[in-house]
């Protein structure tokens, strides 16, 4: 378990690295293909969704969240439309590298984050603060599960 | 295929974009709010133009300059002749804002595909995930930005104090100040809420049916000229939202399915007047 955490540490810096090397063309082609991955939400979430409950008010588009730490590990679930790629796509990047990972990493995500994968200059400013409320989202959700 | 009957010489049907997606002297934008929903799946012959990071200058808020926007026609295969027809998501918002952009510069024909992405979909049409085609290089003299259409905050200070026309596109909650951002879009919030004082409140959405096609004229003239009671002959009416996107969807409905000759888009919009030092504004809570 221990082991896992640390490399979820490591998935993070990981793609940084792997989207500093990416032109912008190629990041938004990453965050796509990232948007098709999205695992679905499990079952047990589904009728509580279809209830309205979790959504991510912060975000323009439809985002169902859930984040939760079970023996010390973040686990995030989520849903968002297939007509919301680009969330759809950051969000699944967060699940790629934080599932798993020890809360005082999520915690230390960096608010820059999107900066530093290039985003903001892929994507453009007004798209980011939506992005952005997703980051924050999960990591005030991980504190209050950790009682921070 | 598609309901809609054609109600200006710049709308045109699904039908007709599938008939005419091939021809040389045709081109079709996409423009979306999600950036990448047009890699995910778009018209095959159509290219991108986004709003943001196409159309906008990154480092001032303003518009690209002329040369620059003479640059990215060429090389989306737009000349000065060619025929652009903008089509998007969320009802044509930003297909709207992308063809208010190319008026801008003198862009003489423009039109949107009646209903957009969705009615696309809904009529059974393919979206491909194929790469953006490559056209031929065009050839592209942009004309200096048109004010005409285009209105600046000094210009809606004296607008409004002179107590002209002017049109507030955004929900309800927004216009009387019980919102300080759109619902649901957090990102264009501003420090002040309420509306720009004299302003009658016309969300954008009353011009739109449930598939995201423009409503019939008779039913927009209802809405425009006896509820809001705007004036086709009168002086010039000002509309705004939030940046300018839902208010040039509101242009577009006023200049070309109403006819108005006398309609700016104020892009600044209320991030940039609720946001200003100093200019009135009012509240109905």
């Amino acid at each position: 378990m221990v082991d896992q955490s640390s490399n979820r540490k490591n998935r993070l810096e990981e793609l940084k690295q792997e989207f500093d090397e990416l032109d912008v063309r190629d990041r938004l082609e990453t965050l796509l293909e990232f948007s098709d991955e999205l695992p679905d939400l499990p079952q047990r979430y589904r009728a509580r969704r279809d209830a309205g409950a979790n959504r991510v008010y912060e975000c323009q588009t439809l985002v169902y969240m859930w984040v939760e730490v079970v023996d010390g590990q973040v686990e995030i679930y989520a849903d968002v439309s297939r007509d919301s790629p680009t969330v759809r796509g950051f969000i699944s990047l967060l699940v790629a590298a934080l599932f798993g990972a020890a809360p005082a990493d999520v915690l230390a995500v960096k608010p820059t984050l999107l900066t530093e994968l290039g985003l903001v200059e892929a994507l453009g400013m007004v798209r980011i603060r939506g992005l952005h409320a997703i980051l924050h989202r999960i990591k005030s959700e991980v504190e209050r599960a950790v009682g921070g | 295929m598609s309901p809609t009957s054609i109600k200006s010489e710049l709308l045109v049907s699904t039908d007709w974009v599938d008939e005419h997606r091939n021809d040389d002297n045709v081109r079709i934008v996409e423009s979306d709010e999600d950036l990448l929903l047009y890699q995910q799946g778009h018209i095959r012959e159509a290219v991108k133009i986004d709003w943001q990071t196409d159309l906008q200058d990154q480092t001032i808020r303003d518009y690209l300059s002329k040369d620059r926007f003479a640059e990215l026609c060429a090389s989306k295969g737009i000349s000065n002749d060619t025929t652009v027809v903008f089509y998007g998501d969320k009802n044509n918002w930003w297909a709207c804002y992308a063809l208010w952009a190319f008026k801008l510069y003198g862009h003489e024909k423009c039109l949107i595909m009646d209903g957009g992405r969705r009615r696309w979909e809904l009529d059974g049409c393919e979206f491909l995930r194929e790469p953006e085609p490559d056209y031929p290089h065009g050839t592209y003299a942009a004309k200096d930005p048109d004010h005409s259409i285009r209105a600046f905050r000094d210009e809606v200070l004296q607008h409004q104090a002179a107590g002209k026309s002017m049109i507030d596109v955004r929900s309800p909650g927004e216009y009387t100040g019980e919102l300080l951002h759109m619902e649901d879009y957090p990102q264009e919030g501003a420090l002040r809420a309420g509306h720009i004082p004299g302003a009658a409140s016309v969300p954008w959405s009353r011009a739109v049916n449930d598939d995201g096609t423009f409503k019939s004229e008779a039913e927009l003239e209802q809405i425009y000229l006896n509820e809001a009671g705007l004036n086709r002959d009168g002086d010039t009416i000002i509309a705004y939202c939030r940046i300018g996107e839902r208010s040039s969807h509101t242009w577009f409905v006023l200049k070309y399915l109403l006819g108005f000759d006398n309609v700016k888009n104020y892009d600044g919009s209320w991030t940039e007047w609720g946001n200003l030092v100093g200019v009135p504004i009012e509240k109905n809570i």
